[in-house]
């Protein structure tokens, strides 16, 4: 039974991307065969942040269209075995989706036997965000420690609940996950920033993991290597937490407290 | 085009819509013209083509015919859309359905809207039931139970709303009766939305964008008073006429 996990958020640049490839990685990693679509038809990142580029022949509006098959489209990651990613087109734009496009795709992967198919949303809360959370089973929200990027994520929580399939059909509804991106405990503890408690109590949603605010990040985008593959990274660390909590297993929340620098970490500076 | 459910030319879903009533008590074109002229005044597009229901429970005495065509593009000229008929005999309603009209006596439209004066006796304990309409008193209570998100909004008609899951910043929730909200208040909360000057609004955790009741409205731009801001409230309307105002008072739950 394939699962559709939609990674959304409403706001922009708060790390839904980021997000979609390392948590998909991760699935992988743990040996489901997923797939990871870029539903940002026109302002395609996706393939970038996972790093094939250049190995984009053919697309999702490709594949919407019969231009192509989507085992053609697919394109098999360079680092897992089990994942394959569905690239956005850069030159269309989103109204090249349709419904009809959508769910015939998905049905095909649920086809070929993928376990998860992970569906990464554009931001806002038009077209292209509303299809890729359609036929989601589970969401995984995602949210920065201020009250703009909370408003919105409550806003597309909403749209969860009335636009997607399983609210449409009177199913059972989409299970929510929050995940708190960007997360500085530094700031949070000199009171700059919202601390987790905070957005959980505002949006009242299961936290699915917290990802501190890191350099990281940015040197993996521009490797394009998903996050979750810098090992030994708190936030390889805390993307992986979130796979498994997602999966079901029990991980206390870490790097959400801040330690203050002690006298020797002072005096010699620490990493 | 998905294969095992062709696409159909035309597919049927059910909808309720929001229709304007109105009772009438001449059914002849003319005179019903000139008086919505006075009423309206200026103000030609004070409709906007909403739907209307015909009431003709306020005809003192039925006429034998009446001139459906004449009444229909009377209503259209201000912006009224006639869909449906109600209280009036079988003979004129046949009359009407060949105008186009439906006949609209279902146990749906069953609301207290037989009285001509939107503003309702207010009573403590148990709203009046309207005689003719025994529906109206189960129509009471609507539940929700999952949080009202920002940019959702919901309407209890005729009745109290219960939010099981709080409400958030840029929701709105509106009830004809009152709100009980078991979890944070936070968006627009409006009771009474027909003039019930008896309904209340009730939180677990007072921190509401504005409140108001029966049109009388707060807002919190200076913040909310400290010994409710996060509590237990209850929001009530009090005094009279121009005094009416909106007493907000802790709620000591235990």
């Amino acid at each position: 039974m394939t699962r559709v996990v939609v990674v959304t958020s409403g706001k922009g640049g708060v790390g839904k991307t980021t997000t979609s490839a390392a948590f998909a990685s991760g699935l992988a990693l743990r040996g489901y065969k997923t797939a990871v679509i870029d539903f940002d038809v026109g302002l395609r990142n996706l393939d970038l942040i996972m790093g094939c580029e250049r190995r984009v022949v053919y697309d999702f509006v490709n594949v919407i269209n019969g231009e192509a098959k989507l085992n053609q489209a697919l394109i098999k990651d360079k680092n897992c075995e089990n994942l394959f990613v569905l690239p956005a087109s850069q030159t269309r734009d989103k109204d090249a989706l349709t419904e009809e496009g959508v769910e015939i795709v998905i049905k095909e992967l649920e086809h070929m036997g993928f376990d998860y198919v992970v569906c990464d949303s554009p931001a806002g809360i038009e077209r292209g965000a509303v299809l890729a959370l359609t036929f989601a089973d589970e969401a995984i929200v995602t949210t920065n420690p201020e009250v703009s990027s909370v408003r919105d994520s409550d806003r597309i929580l909403g749209i969860l609940q009335s636009k997607s399939r399983r609210a449409a059909e009177g199913r059972e509804p989409v299970k929510e996950h929050l995940l708190i991106t960007r997360y500085s405990p530094k700031r949070v503890d000199e009171g700059e920033m919202l601390s987790y408690k905070d957005v959980q109590e505002l949006l009242r949603v299961q936290l699915i993991g917290v990802i501190p605010e890191s350099e990281s990040v940015l040197h993996a985008s521009n490797q394009g290597t998903p996050a979750i593959h810098l090992k030994g990274t708190d936030v390889s660390e805390a993307y992986s937490d979130v796979v498994a909590r997602f999966l079901g297993e029990d991980r206390p929340l870490r790097f959400v407290d801040y330690e203050k620098p002690g006298l020797i970490k002072r005096l010699f500076g620490g990493k | 085009m998905t294969a095992g459910s062709p696409s159909r030319m035309i597919e049927f879903r059910n909808a309720s819509i929001g229709a304007t009533v109105a009772v009438l008590r001449d059914a002849r074109p003319a005179p019903l013209a000139d008086e919505l002229h006075k009423m309206l005044g200026g103000m030609a597009d004070f409709f906007n083509g909403e739907p209307a229901i015909l009431d003709f429970s306020g005809l003192s005495a039925e006429p034998d015919r009446i001139d459906w065509s004449g009444l229909i593009s009377m209503f259209r000229r201000f912006r009224l859309q006639p869909i449906g008929v109600r209280n009036l005999s079988a003979e004129l309603v046949a009359a009407a359905r060949q105008a186009g009209l439906a006949q609209l006596d279902g146990a749906e439209l069953a609301a207290p809207t037989a009285s001509p004066t939107r503003t309702a006796p207010a009573r403590v304990d148990a709203p009046p039931p309207p005689p003719p309409a025994p529906v109206a008193v189960q129509a009471g209570t609507m539940f929700v139970d999952r949080p009202v998100r920002s940019g959702q909004q919901v309407y209890a008609k005729g009745g109290d709303l219960v939010l099981l899951a709080g409400m958030s910043n840029g929701a709105e929730v509106i009830a004809d009766g009152s709100i009980h909200c078991y979890g944070p208040l936070r968006g627009r909360a409006l009771a009474g939305a027909q003039g019930n000057t008896a309904a209340r609004i009730i939180t677990s955790n007072f921190g509401p964008e504005i409140v108001s009741i029966a049109g009388i409205y707060k807002t919190f731009e200076q913040g909310i008073a400290q010994n409710v801001a996060g509590r237990p409230a209850v929001v009530r309307l009090s005094g009279a006429g121009r005094e009416q105002k909106l007493d907000i008072e802790a709620l000591q739950l235990d």
